[in-house]
Formats: structure tokens, C-alpha cells, sequence
């Protein structure tokens, strides 16, 4: 009966249903959202609007706007009254934004006369899905084509408490009261960000770290945000840990749990009490209970995701897969939304044009945030070779941090240069304010093929965080030292 | 008094409510499409009960939670809240959207009541 039926609301799969939309065809969108075992649960849009991007910036800026206060005493600014932080005040503005955009969506879907099902749907057959509505009914639906856009929900530490009494990222952002004294587990991005605005709203926050921080990000990078983080008062507990269980000593909004840990080089035992447990330790893709394995398609076993090749084909030609839950692919909201609507061209818009996994930028929103484009150091050394490379970099001082006497040698700036390309940029890294905004720009230069020399010859902004990058003289091969004097 | 004939203002409860006490109202109803996430509809709503309850029973408001009520709101092309429909003989004959004061509300259900 349809053109082509989405699973899954989120970002890919809402950019992809519009695009196919508009382009005269007859489609329906899936989405439903498992609540937590907590209960928690959320509206049309997917993790970037409800429980990703979306609140995690907000809450972010909420973390620097306190920053931002202390720092406005050395500008001038007087006022009498101890500045306090209100959870429920933040969480209750964020979440009224979030509806509001849930509300967007279902009118957007609805002026495309796309059909949205807020149900879950399985596959029972070739080309036909199975869907259950809230009322318990059951409808089938046909279509000559299928999206997959599940994306993933967050792993679960498997011990004896973990589902009971923690909380994950799909908690936190509507947790109706202040999560109080918190440990984080998991060194991934979502982890970081969390614990990093978390400690800005000024909460006792700790974070366990199995190995190293960020994975798959440029690990110089990553020490320094963690680096950062430290100085900031949140304190990191890296040894390699295995858990032993969570419980709840009280109930309460927050309540007191004790975490006990045993660590893996020693006899020690680990036990500490914490209002809040948030487990960030990795997210799984929604692939295992839609049927898939009824119509042949096939996923890694190992972490659930999708292979597809380069159109974004699984390996049953009628079935699409986008977002979070590609295999070996960014997890990353605009590349969803990229591939989904590059999906729908294809498919009926007659355009051959595939979507750019290459020179991807990001942002990690730490509370020194890290931007960045391209090769991290390792890969690029492991790609390319150390002799080929030239890498450039600088401490640099914002002028904002001068007057409140925040440090001059913490934010850091770092290119990667391949010396057999014209010196042609393939790795970007800023450590500062603002990365998000800076790194942009860049990535745009970076697709256009930027060099040494054409940065050289850019004149920069001034005073800008980024023109740093305008003027970069010390390479590290040169050994020469990079900290920054006082003026 | 506080006979459900006195209470100028109803919250619809379905479908097929809104059919009964709005569509087949023989007075005239005002709608008021909101959102608990909306900010001005926070502001618009007790104002305008208000207003409604200064009309003596003129004019009855009938007040829609977008969320609860998705069907609804899409049927009548709700798309930004707050929306406030005038509806007689089950018909739109008046709309706006966003936030008015007091005088503008009063000008908007005169105008209702006596077209």
C-alpha cells in the first residue's frame, strides 16, 4: 500500500520520509519508544531532539552560563544574592522546547501527508510489516521499500541494581529531580558531556573509566578535555573496575545508592555512596526485535548493527538502513539527516549523489569543548606514516579568559598535514570555546582541500579563538616549546 | 453557581465530546487549542476564561490539549499554540493565533456572540 515505509522517527528517518514526500510518494513513519526501565519515555523526533543533541546542549550552555557568572564578577558585575542552580526550573524550560518540537515534526509529517504510526512494527513477511497499536489491535502494511532508522538505546552494565536504581542519558534530560551527588560510568562522549555540565551546575560529580577516554577520538585530544575536567573538580576513578552491584540504601528523589566495584589489578574493593548512578558505557542498535531475521537481513551479530554498502543497501535490496545503527558508519545526527535525504533522491528523485562519510566534523560539548575534523593524530600516523605527516600546533589564550584570570596554556590548537599533498590539511583539532562554531568553517575549507599555505595566506579575525589557526609556526617535529607567556 | 449549566469552560474529553459540546452547540464555543510545553498558552488560557465568564453564558469555551488530543488539533489545522477557533452552528467562523490581550479578547467573543 505504500511507496516506502520508515521505521524509526528519528533523525534519518523524518529527513528521509519529507525528502520522499516531496517527491510525490506515499509514506509512513514508525516510531515508538520503548520507555526506560525507569519508565521514562518521549515524543516524535528520536534521541537528538528528546534525550541527545537537543537537551544535552541546553544543558551544556545552562552548565556555562554558571561559569559565565563567576567569571562576570572580574568584568564588574555586583550583585549580592548567592547564585544557585535550579533543576527543575532547566529541566522543565528544556522539556517544554522539546514538545515543542515533538509538535513540529507531527505537523511537518502531517503537511507532507506523510502517515506517521506512533507504534512498533515488525516484519512478518517480504515487503510487509506487522504493526501494534496502542489498543492492543494489530494492522499490516505493504511497501516497495523499506528504511531501517532504529537508532540505539543505552547498554545496561548487566549487575544486580543496574536496571532497579540507574539512570542513562534517556533519564537524565527529564529527571524531575536534581540527580544530587553523581557517578558517571563510561568514558565515551555521552559520558563526559554529561559529568562535565552536571559538575558545572555545581553537583559532586565522579567519573569511572574502564581505559581511556573518547575512544576513537584523537587521544591527546581527549586527555586534555579529561584534563580539563579534573581541574574542574571532577573527579576520575581510572582503574579498570568490574562491578559488582548497585543498591539502593533509600528511596528518595534523589535516593542513596552504593555502588560496589572490585578492581581488576588488585584485591581493593571500591564502595562509595552517590544519589545518582549514570551508566554512558555504550549505546545498542534497536535492530533485534523488528523481524529482520524473518526477511534475510542481515546485521553484525556482535553489536546489532547494519551493513550496507554505499548507497546505504543491506544485503535484501528492497531494504535501507540509515543513522546510528550503520556498521562501521558516524554516529552523528546530520549525517543521518544527510543520508536520509540523499536516500529519498535516489530512490525517486533520479540523483546518483552519495552521502560524504569523509572529513565528517564534530563537536564534543565538555566543559572545554573539542572540535574537530578529519584524521585524529594516531590514524593519520597509522594511515599515512609519521615521516609524511607535519603536525602544527599552538596553545592559545581566549581574550575572554584574561580578565577572569582563567588559564593560558589549556586551550590547544592542532593541524595535521600531509607533506606529500601540498602540505593538504587532513586532520583538524581545537581544544577551546565555541569548538563547534569554529570547526565548521574549517570543515568546509577541509572539502575544498585546504593547505598549509592557503591557511597561511587566510588573514584572521581578531581577536578570535580561531584565527590561531592562521598563524601556526611550531610544528611538533620541531620540538620547539609551545607555552604561552604572559603578557 | 456550580451546575455544569453555569461553567462557562469544559475541557473536551474525545472525539466524540468535542462533536457534542462543540460542534452541535446550539450557543456559540470558543476553542482553545494549547500545549502543557507552551509557554504563552500558560498566559492566553486563564485570560480568556476570563473574558468568557464576563459574557454571562453567551459564549462557552472548550479547551483542547494538543497532545492529548493529536486528531483533533491536526483535524482543524492546528499548527503553532496557542490557536483559538470561534465555532458556531459547528462551523469556524473566527481564529487567531498567539497570544491577545483583554480588550482584544472581549472585541473577538462581541464579535462572536453578535454575528
Amino acid at each position: 500500500d505504500y511507496d516506502l515505509i520508515i521505521i524509526g522517527g528519528g533523525s534519518g528517518g523524518l529527513a528521509c520520509s519529507k525528502e520522499a514526500a516531496a517527491l510525490g510518494k506515499k509514506v509512513m513513519v514508525l516510531d515508538y519508544v520503548v520507555p526506560t526501565p525507569l519508565g521514562t519515555s518521549w515524543g516524535l523526533g528520536g534521541t537528538c531532539v528528546n534525550v541527545g543533541c537537543i537537551p544535552k546542549k541546553l544543558m551544556h550552555q545552562a552548565a556555562l552560563l554558571g561559569q559565565a557568572l563567576q567569571d562576570s564578577r572580574k568584568y564588574g558585575w555586583q550583585y549580592e544574592e548567592q547564585v544557585k542552580h535550579n533543576w527543575e526550573v532547566m529541566v522543565e524550560a528544556i522539556q517544554n522546547y522539546i514538545g515543542s518540537l515533538n509538535w513540529g515534526y507531527r505537523v511537518s509529517l502531517r503537511e507532507k501527508s506523510v502517515t506517521y504510526l506512533n507504534s512498533y512494527g515488525e516484519f512478518i513477511e517480504p515487503h510487509k510489516i506487522k504493526v501494534y497499536t496502542v489498543r492492543g489491535q494489530v494492522t499490516y502494511h505493504t511497501a516497495e521499500t523499506f528504511v531501517l532508522a532504529t537508532g540505539e538505546r543505552p547498554r545496561y552494565l548487566g549487575i544486580p541494581g543496574d536496571k532497579e536504581y540507574c539512570i542513562t542519558s534517556d533519564d537524565l534530560f527529564s529527571l524531575p529531580y536534581c540527580p544530587g551527588k553523581t557517578l558517571v560510568v563510561g568514558a565515551s562522549y555521552v559520558a563526559l558531556e554529561c559529568a562535565g555540565f552536571l559538575a558545572g551546575l555545581g553537583l559532586d560529580v565522579t567519573v569511572m573509566v574502564r581505559s581511556i577516554l573518547l575512544r576513537g577520538f584523537d587521544q591527546e585530544m581527549a586527555e586534555k578535555v579529561g584534563a580539563h575536567m579534573e581541574t574542574h573538580g571532577v573527579k576520575f576513578i581510572r582503574n579498570s573496575q568490574i562491578f559488582i552491584q548497585v543498591e539502593q540504601l533509600e528511596e528518595g528523589m534523589p535516593g542513596r545508592l552504593k555502588v560496589t566495584a572490585k578492581s581488576t589489578e588488585g584485591p581493593e574493593v571500591f564502595e562509595e555512596e552517590y544519589n545518582t548512578v549514570l551508566i554512558a558505557i555504550g549505546r545498542d542498535a534497536c535492530t533485534r526485535n523488528i523481524g529482520l531475521e524473518t526477511i534475510g537481513v542481515k546485521i553484525n551479530e556482535k553489536n546489532g548493527k547494519v551493513p550496507v554498502n554505499d548507497e546505504e543497501q543491506t544485503n535484501v535490496p528492497y531494504v535501507y538502513a540509515i543513522g546510528d545503527i550503520l556498521d562501521g558508519k558516524l554516529e552523528l545526527t546530520p549525517v543521518a539527516i544527510q543520508a536520509g535525504k540523499l536516500l529519498a533522491r535516489r530512490l525517486y528523485g533520479g540523483s546518483s549523489t552519495k552521502c560524504d562519510y569523509i572529513n565528517v566534523p564534530t563537536t564534543v560539548f565538555t566543559p572545554l569543548e573539542y572540535g574537530s575534523c578529519g584524521f585524529a593524530e594516531e590514524k593519520a600516523i597509522e594511515e599515512y606514516g609519521k615521516q609524511n605527516l607535519e603536525v602544527y600546533h599552538s596553545l592559545f589564550w581566549p581574550l575572554e579568559w584574561t580578565v577572569p584570570g582563567r588559564d593560558n596554556n589549556t586551550c590547544y590548537a592542532k593541524i595535521i598535514c600531509s607533506k606529500h599533498d601540498n602540505n593538504r590539511v587532513i586532520g583538524f583539532h581545537v581544544l577551546g570555546p565555541n569548538a563547534g562554531e569554529v570547526t565548521q568553517g574549517f570543515a568546509a575549507a577541509i572539502k575544498c582541500g585546504l593547505t598549509k599555505e592557503l591557511l597561511d595566506e587566510t588573514i584572521g579575525i581578531h581577536p578570535t579563538c580561531g584565527e590561531v589557526f592562521t598563524t601556526m609556526d611550531i610544528t611538533k617535529s620541531s620540538g620547539q616549546d609551545i607555552t604561552q607567556r604572559g603578557c | 453557581g456550580t451546575s455544569p449549566a453555569c461553567r462557562s469552560t469544559f475541557n473536551v474529553q474525545d472525539g466524540s465530546d468535542f462533536q457534542d459540546r462543540v460542534v452541535n452547540n446550539p450557543k456559540p464555543v470558543v476553542v482553545d487549542f494549547h500545549a502543557q510545553w507552551c509557554g504563552p498558552c500558560k498566559i492566553l488560557g486563564p485570560r480568556l476564561e476570563k473574558m468568557v465568564a464576563k459574557q454571562e453564558g453567551k459564549v462557552l469555551m472548550a479547551k483542547v490539549d494538543i497532545d492529548d488530543h493529536t486528531d483533533l488539533a491536526i483535524e482543524y489545522e492546528v499548527s503553532a499554540v496557542p490557536t483559538v477557533l470561534a465555532m458556531k452552528n459547528g462551523d469556524v467562523v473566527d481564529k487567531f493565533v498567539g497570544i491577545k490581550d483583554e480588550d482584544q479578547l472581549e472585541a473577538f467573543l462581541k464579535k462572536l456572540i453578535g454575528a
